[in-house]
């Protein structure tokens, strides 16, 4: 039996989205808002469904939705501690980091509890609704989307240059060989040697590096606050940061460039703990190496700007940095016994 | 293509043979025999005794299923064991059967990974074409999928296996280790009624368990249930019921800890589903016969508009004949394992295994 | 007569059934009187008075009305009713009779948020605006955060949520940063609001 996967019915106060479609218009009001729209739903994760919505009112506080529902595989009493436990954790962290001054979403409201009952409108199904994150929009791209299109940008500008006469000349002469707008072009580890040319493209190239470069330090330097904060993030990808854009935007500067500007966001803090220790803040570093390489392997090479980031971000940085070189050596358990 | 399959990696020693149709269709099952070591109450199997106990039966195995299957030694493509991960002394004993048959008869060998040999199996039985896979026994938990030519492990304990910690708490309690203690386990589970607060211990994809375990050995201690017990007070286990003192019975402790370790499984699994968008799940291994296990996978599946398959205790707990399924996949591909390097290893992980038959 | 002076607002989420009435007043003549109503538990003064100086704006006024309404409808109040609730609700501790000390209507209070829900129907823009123009001796103002920032005292709001350590808000400073000290106090509060009795 498979179905069309259908997100559990929102627990209260967001179900009345569906039980009141049609309203009466307000009675006599001198400030009338419009009813705003139903939750969005946007991802459905293990644990949680993220959903587009607002707090307040539909235009002041644009919101995320966290939804973490009740796991009916689970013991009632056993889904009740984890799902409080839970939500309350990410919560108590956002809110902590925002008096920290961390660049995290605002905590807006949680509800804990979890246990309304809702009625499944398919099924006819009784359960219990799920605890709730209401928390801050965050407006601007990934990380992940960000990298990848400027990765892309690269790809075509910088293809381009290998077929000028140059860049042909230098393959004649036995360079690597590889064929116009091959990846080896692409690696961005700056091994290529193009300055033997004085082209123009490697001047630009070197202008694209530095500004890539620039947003992994900025990436660095927000890991560093979280961390002097006392957070450990538990998740940290670069789907798990979001680049704010500024505000003022400059116009009509880079044309066709990806805009790395703006401010660093750290999201998704489902996983976040509470700790100083060494050892927690390396491994919080090691699973963005691993991620970074494996979502980002062209660009792999630059992390250790991530790393000179996080390292003047704050006193202890240092320290954390020896450990990763430990945490790094002993990995993941290389073997394991049967 | 015929295929002889040996098994010894813990306390069963297991011999099957496959058959591989020539034109592709479903692979059959000659034979599947198999015997296991069981030890007293409160007793874990020790590598020795357990090395010693396949060394008796091997030989005894290997007839039997031949004549199960009626086919003849000429018919035999080649023998396949298990080269790891599983417990030294054990898995020696099979690999010297192995490598004694194959001078005999004059058949190539192949070694095999035992939890390779697990997923292929379940795969073959269930039709499951590229699931999320548990894999959950004595010696391994794992959440596993399959990407680029390895079995990559996407979760894993951090300390020691479910199984491990299953039997352990049997011994604590005195539970019967026959025919299995998980199954034992499982069936006073099905009297418990109250749950205890254990520790939850998931990190992203990985779990632990020591905590768990030396929580409910700790409770047993405090609440005097562990050690030796009389077979009359099993029927207080149900009967206490709802006139309690506010102290949790034997039953109430393997409920708990059953609830407590498989929902963490369960988490873990879902959370490998969603990260790699499959909606098909495989549970494999000795745990994976548990009722209750497949149970609540079966829950957390169809909330994700998703299907569960396992199979049952003939194929989960270690056999011979898995080991006999996943061989001739890689012999068909051109693997061989030669005389001189058919050893055995402790240590095996399941990405380590080039997966050449799939794409 | 014009009514303009309450604000009626429907909560994002919030039922519509459930409208949130609000009016904001300066120079409050009669405070002593109607804290007096209010403890006599007089029904027709069931509304969340609140001391103004310790409201930073009109999402920290609406979140603690959003707190209470919610804990309501899910069955969870913690005092009498929804109105106490919501001054409850200001509060960033437990005790409920602290949260009346710190966030309610005093004896010599002079600036005055007044709240009041529609948990009947009977409770309506006109009704609430007719009762508070007959018993709040005070001059209303705009419900705003322009009004609120003259009106609020952030040192005590600081305080009450020990908040002190907030590098907010340097008085002096020139483009933005005063405004960026404000949105993390506010955000700050918010956070607290939500948090209260989290265990």
């Amino acid at each position: 039996m498979i179905e069309e996967y259908q997100p559990p019915p929102l627990p209260p106060p967001f179900h009345h989205h569906h039980q009141h479609r049609t309203q009466s218009p307000a009675t006599t009001t001198t400030t009338t808002t419009t009813t705003p729209p139903p939750p969005i739903l946007l991802t459905q994760g293990a644990e949680a469904h993220l959903y587009k919505t607002h707090y307040l009112n539909a235009t002041t506080h644009p919101a995320a939705l966290k939804i973490r529902p009740s796991k009916p595989y689970r013991h009632p009493v056993l889904d009740r501690r984890l799902t409080r436990q839970r939500i309350l954790q990410e919560a108590r962290c956002l809110a902590k980091l925002v008096r920290e001054g961390v660049a995290v979403p605002a905590l807006y409201a949680v509800d804990w509890e979890g246990q309304t009952v809702v009625v499944d409108a398919a099924t006819g199904e009784e359960r219990y609704g799920g605890a709730w994150l209401l928390m801050e929009w965050v407006e601007g791209d990934v990380v992940r989307v960000v990298v990848q299109a400027w990765e892309r940008a690269m790809l075509a500008r910088f293809a381009a240059d290998d077929r000028s006469p140059s860049s042909r000349r230098r393959q004649a002469d036995g360079g690597s060989g590889s064929g116009p707008g091959s990846e080896v072009q692409m690696e961005v580890d700056g091994h290529g040697d193009h300055s033997d040319h004085g082209d123009n493209g490697h001047v630009e190239r070197k202008r694209e590096e530095e500004r890539m470069k620039d947003l992994l330090r900025r990436i660095g330097a927000a890991v560093g606050r979280l961390h002097a904060a006392g957070v450990i993030h538990g998740d940290l990808t670069t789907s798990n940061l979001i680049l704010r854009p500024a505000s003022s935007k400059k116009e009509g500067e880079g044309e066709g460039e990806v805009d790395l500007e703006g401010e660093v966001v750290l999201i998704d803090f489902g996983l976040a703990s509470q700790s100083v220790q060494d050892e927690d803040r390396a491994v919080d570093l090691y699973v963005l190496e691993r991620a970074f390489g494996s979502t980002h392997p062209r660009t792999e090479a630059f992390f250790a700007e991530v790393l000179d980031g996080y390292r003047a971000s704050y006193r202890g940085a240092a320290s954390v940095l020896k450990r990763l070189e430990e945490v790094r050596l002993r990995g993941r358990k290389k073997s394991m016994l049967g | 293509m015929i295929a002889v399959g040996i098994e010894g990696s813990a306390n069963k020693v297991g011999v099957g043979i496959i058959f591989h149709p020539e034109d592709g269709s479903t692979p059959q099952v000659l034979a599947n025999v198999r015997h296991t070591y069981v030890t007293p109450p409160g007793e874990g199997f020790l590598p020795k005794d357990t090395a010693r106990h396949h060394r008796a039966w091997v030989v005894k195995l290997v007839k039997q299923a031949l004549q199960d299957a009626r086919v003849s030694v000429k018919d035999v493509d080649c023998i396949c064991y298990t080269k790891g991960p599983g417990m030294g002394a054990p898995l020696q004993s099979c690999a010297i059967a192995a490598r004694m048959l194959s001078l005999l008869w004059g058949k190539e060998l192949v070694g095999v990974n035992h939890c390779v040999g697990h997923i292929e199996m379940g795969r073959a039985i269930t039709g499951a074409t590229n699931p999320v896979v548990l894999y959950v026994s004595g010696g391994n938990t794992q959440v596993i999928a399959y990407s680029s030519q390895r079995y990559r492990i996407f979760g894993e304990t951090l300390d020691i296996a479910v199984g491990n910690c299953l039997d352990r708490f049997a011994r604590t309690l005195h539970i019967s280790n026959d025919p299995a203690p998980g199954y034992n386990i499982e069936q006073l589970a099905k009297k418990g009624k109250r749950l205890v607060d254990l520790p939850y211990t998931v990190k992203g994809m990985d779990i632990s368990m020591s905590g768990v375990l030396a929580a409910i050995d700790a409770l047993a201690v405090q609440y005097g249930l562990n050690g030796e017990w009389d077979e009359k007070d099993d029927s207080a286990d149900s009967a206490q019921g709802e006139a309690d003192d506010g102290k949790p019975t034997r039953a109430d402790l393997c409920f708990s800890l059953q609830e407590t370790v498989y929902s963490m499984l369960v988490e873990i699994t879902e959370r490998a589903m969603a990260h790699v968008g499959s909606k098909e799940v495989l549970i494999v291994g000795g745990v994976g016969c548990n009722e209750r296990l497949q149970e609540m996978m079966g829950i957390m599946a169809r909330d994700r508009g998703g299907t569960v398959h396992a199979t049952d205790e003939r194929y989960c707990i270690d056999n011979g004949i898995m080991i006999a399924q996943a061989g001739l996949m890689a012999y068909k591909t051109g693997f061989r394992t030669p005389l001189k390097d058919a050893t055995c290893t402790q240590r095996f992980r399941t990405d380590e295994v080039l997966v050449k038959w799939r794409d | 007569m014009s009514s303009s002076f309450v604000e009626t607002i429907e909560l994002a989420h919030l039922p519509p059934s459930m409208p949130v009435h609000v009016a904001l007043y300066r120079d409050v003549k009669n405070a002593a009187s109607l804290r007096q109503q209010l403890i006599s538990g007089n029904a027709d003064f069931e509304y969340a008075f609140i001391d103004a100086n310790m409201v930073l704006s009109r999402a920290h006024a609406l979140s603690a009305v959003f707190r209470a309404v919610n804990d309501s409808i899910n069955g969870r109040l913690k005092s009498r009713n929804v109105h106490s609730e919501i001054v409850f609700s200001f509060s960033p501790a437990n005790n409920i009779a602290e949260s009346f000390r710190k966030f309610g209507i005093a004896d010599s209070t002079k600036d005055l948020l007044v709240i009041k829900v529609s948990m009947t129907p009977d409770v309506t823009h006109d009704s609430v605006a007719t009762h508070l123009s007959q018993h709040v001796e005070g001059s209303a103002v705009p419900f705003d955060d322009e009004t609120l920032s003259n009106i609020a005292d952030v040192t005590k709001i600081k305080k009450a949520y020990k908040l002190g350590a907030l590098k907010t808000p340097p008085p002096t400073q020139a483009n933005g940063t005063q405004s960026d000290g404000m949105r993390q106090l506010e955000l700050s509060v918010l956070g607290a609001i939500a948090l209260r009795g989290a265990t």
